[in-house]
């Protein structure tokens, strides 16, 4: 078990940053989460521990270590393949083993192991197929198995349920979190999925154009992000996001008024709002009125999208509530649960 | 009833369009009977001097002539063709030696060649894999003669070692783009995670992609050995006696008095021998290897 440490790591491929300048560190045991859209780096920083690449400059540590120049196999890492990476040639039961037959542990003592990993992940049955007879889940097993049998100083997963259907992510997802409890490994995940990285996580970073945009833990990135970016990629749906100017404690935009956002004035600011922070109300009784867009049921809520001078704006309502489309209502807000940005820097502006 | 109505509701099969029907489905079955034709046309070209051949090995020396397919069918050429006059025994072995020796020394130098061109990064890569893959466009006639100088100057005309040398020459720019494109459709990920399981690169090549690719190594193999055993032209210059091999020997049956068609024949029946194993290999392993394909 170890400690990570990136200094000011930047990896280049010419003149394009595939990462920059990043400095993280994932304590002993922690479960980090790389959240952030496709392409932002977040693999790239994981290859980067694992030794599948080398970063451009900067440094990485793991525990005391700076790995820089250290081989893969040198790191005593394990890592979880978004295709899983398993060997199609060899049974499950020699795809599991295989870190240990490289490492020349005694067969005897190879098995024992093999099928400790195997029942801890619920392979037993499977162990003397071969990949290709097995399903998603299970093949995501296997490679998990493989990564448990030889308890590594990190884990390292890219994307690891992305190919598994809506159910069993869900499930695989308990799985690993109970896993991670239980043998308590620094573990570095990958996800561009927020459902993941909220329940995961001990703390998520999230990733955009190869820099870190923040580093906290969920409810914190959820609740107190850090920049306009990290605000509209937390949550679902995303927040609104209304560009416009503050005067004199009010914010303003077409069709819009909002009192009480801290005071003074400023141009060109972002007012950040959830859905779920926004309630439909009776017109005229609250913050402004408008038109119902659409109204969508999800099932535990129902989605309800105004049109606000030319903006579409979402609010989560009651399951129960309803409405036509066209017809007019009342949008109350808290002020207390708005965030403002700096429409320029998109950085956020403490009130 | 109401004919407009009719008519709009549902399209009534005019005599015309029937009649532009029935032709389109003469025209079919035209169509196919022509297709028949080719195939067989086409296919009794390939098979008649192959079938040809086949009878001839068993004929005796009487009926060779002949175009008779009902003769009693007899084993004596066979027995004839070991007989020591003809030396063919020496002939097989000289050629089982350098087939076997030039896959055996082929196929390692081509799968590392193949894997380094595949995944490695080095200067000139590409330019180098395209020179490799040219020199299978020069016709072999306009480099016997080099060849033969060389060989001459070395000292090792007539002898395994040339013929072997240059049927490497001849089999590695094919192996190597056999089993380049093999270990192309590998994917990295199963490379990579062998590399952080702990595996060495020379280990990650003979436990991963050397298994993975081996449906096409095989094909590489049987390829080069076949290219190998019935290769003719440099045989025929760089050897005399001691290491002449099988189709060369072929020519030990031109006598003065004619062509020995019958013994030929049946030589030739000994050289196709090995071809059938392999056409027996490469189906199995082909079906097989089709359903092990790539792990998602
Ligand atoms: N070997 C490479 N050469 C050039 N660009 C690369 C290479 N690997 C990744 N990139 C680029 O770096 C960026 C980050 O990639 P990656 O870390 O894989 O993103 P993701 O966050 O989706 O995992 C992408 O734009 C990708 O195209
Ligand atoms: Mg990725």
């Amino acid at each position: 078990m170890a400690s990570i440490q990136f200094n000011a790591v930047t990896k280049r491929w010419g003149d394009f940053f595939g990462v920059r300048e990043l400095d993280l560190a994932v304590a002993d045991q922690e479960f980090l989460v790389l959240l952030g859209p496709s392409g932002c780096g977040k693999t790239t920083t994981m290859r980067m521990v694992a030794g599948l690449e080398e970063p451009s400059s900067g440094e990485i540590f793991i525990g005391d270590d700076l790995v820089n120049d250290m081989p893969p196999r040198e790191r005593d890492i394990a890592m979880v393949f978004q295709n899983y990476g398993l060997y199609p040639h060899m049974s499950v039961r020699d795809n599991i083993g295989y870190p240990l037959k490289v490492r020349g542990i005694p067969r005897e003592d190879a098995q024992k192991r093999i099928d400790a990993a195997a029942a801890k992940v619920e392979l037993g049955p499977f162990l003397e197929r071969k990949p290709a007879q097995l399903s998603g889940g299970q093949r995501q097993r296997v490679a998990l198995a493989r990564s448990l049998v030889r308890t590594p100083r990190v884990f390292l997963m890219d994307e690891p349920l992305s190919n598994l259907d809506a159910k069993l992510r869900v499930t695989m997802r308990a799985e690993l979190k109970h896993l991670h409890h239980e043998l308590r490994i620094t573990t570095i995940y990958v996800t561009h999925d927020q459902m993941e990285a909220m329940t995961l996580a001990t703390r998520v970073g999230v990733m955009n154009k190869g820099v870190m945009q923040q580093l906290a833990p969920p409810e914190e990135v959820y609740n107190d992000p850090a920049n306009m970016f990290v605000a509209g990629f937390i949550g679902s749906p995303s927040m609104n996001l209304v560009h416009g100017d503050l005067v004199d404690g009010t914010f303003r935009a077409e069709g819009v008024a909002v009192p009480g956002i801290g005071g003074g004035s400023r141009t060109g600011v972002v007012l950040g709002i959830r859905p779920e922070d926004l309630r439909v109300v009776g017109p005229g009784q609250g913050v402004f009125d408008a038109p119902v867009y659409s109204s969508e049921l999800t099932g535990e809520s129902t989605l309800v999208t105004f049109n606000v001078g030319g903006r579409h704006v979402c609010a989560r309502g009651d399951r129960h509530f309803r409405c036509e489309i066209g017809e007019v209502v009342g949008v109350a807000v808290d002020p207390q649960r708005a965030y403002l940005f700096d429409a320029a820097t998109e950085n956020r502006i403490r009130l | 009833m109401n004919a407009v109505a009719t008519s709009l509701s549902r399209p009534v099969v005019t005599p015309e369009a029937a009649r532009r029907r029935q032709r389109a489905q003469r025209r079919r079955a035209v169509l196919k009977v022509l297709e028949v034709g080719v195939l067989l046309f086409v296919a009794a070209l390939i098979v008649f001097p192959i079938a040809w051949m086949v009878m001839t090995a068993f004929k005796t020396p009487i009926t060779v002539y002949s175009y008779t397919i009902w003769f009693q069918p007899t084993l004596d050429n066979f027995r004839e063709v070991f007989n020591p006059r003809w030396g063919i025994a020496q002939k097989v072995v000289n050629s089982t030696i350098i087939a076997c020796s030039t896959v055996v020394i082929a196929i390692p130098i081509a799968v590392s060649a193949a894997y380094a061109f595949s995944r490695l990064q080095f200067p000139l890569k590409r330019v180098t894999f395209q020179w490799i893959l040219l020199t299978q466009f020069i016709p072999a006639v306009t480099i016997v003669l080099p060849f033969y100088v060389m060989f001459r100057k070395l000292g090792l005309l007539d002898t395994y070692a040339a013929l072997i040398i240059v049927d490497l020459a001849i089999v590695l720019p094919y192996a190597i783009w056999t089993i380049k494109g093999f270990i192309d459709a590998i994917p990295l990920e199963a490379e990579e995670a062998a590399i952080i399981d702990g595996a060495s690169r020379l280990r990650v090549i003979w436990d991963i992609v050397v298994p993975m690719a081996r449906p096409g190594i095989l094909t590489a193999a049987i390829f080069c050995f076949i290219l190998t055993w019935n290769e003719f032209l440099f045989g025929y210059l760089l050897s005399r006696q001691k290491a002449v091999p099988l189709p060369v020997g072929i020519i030990g049956f031109l006598l003065e008095r004619g062509p020995v068609w019958e013994l030929i024949a049946a030589t030739g029946i000994i050289i196709t021998i090995p071809m059938f194993f392999f056409a027996l290999i490469i189906q199995r392993h082909f079906t097989k290897g089709m359903n092990l394909g790539a792990v998602r």
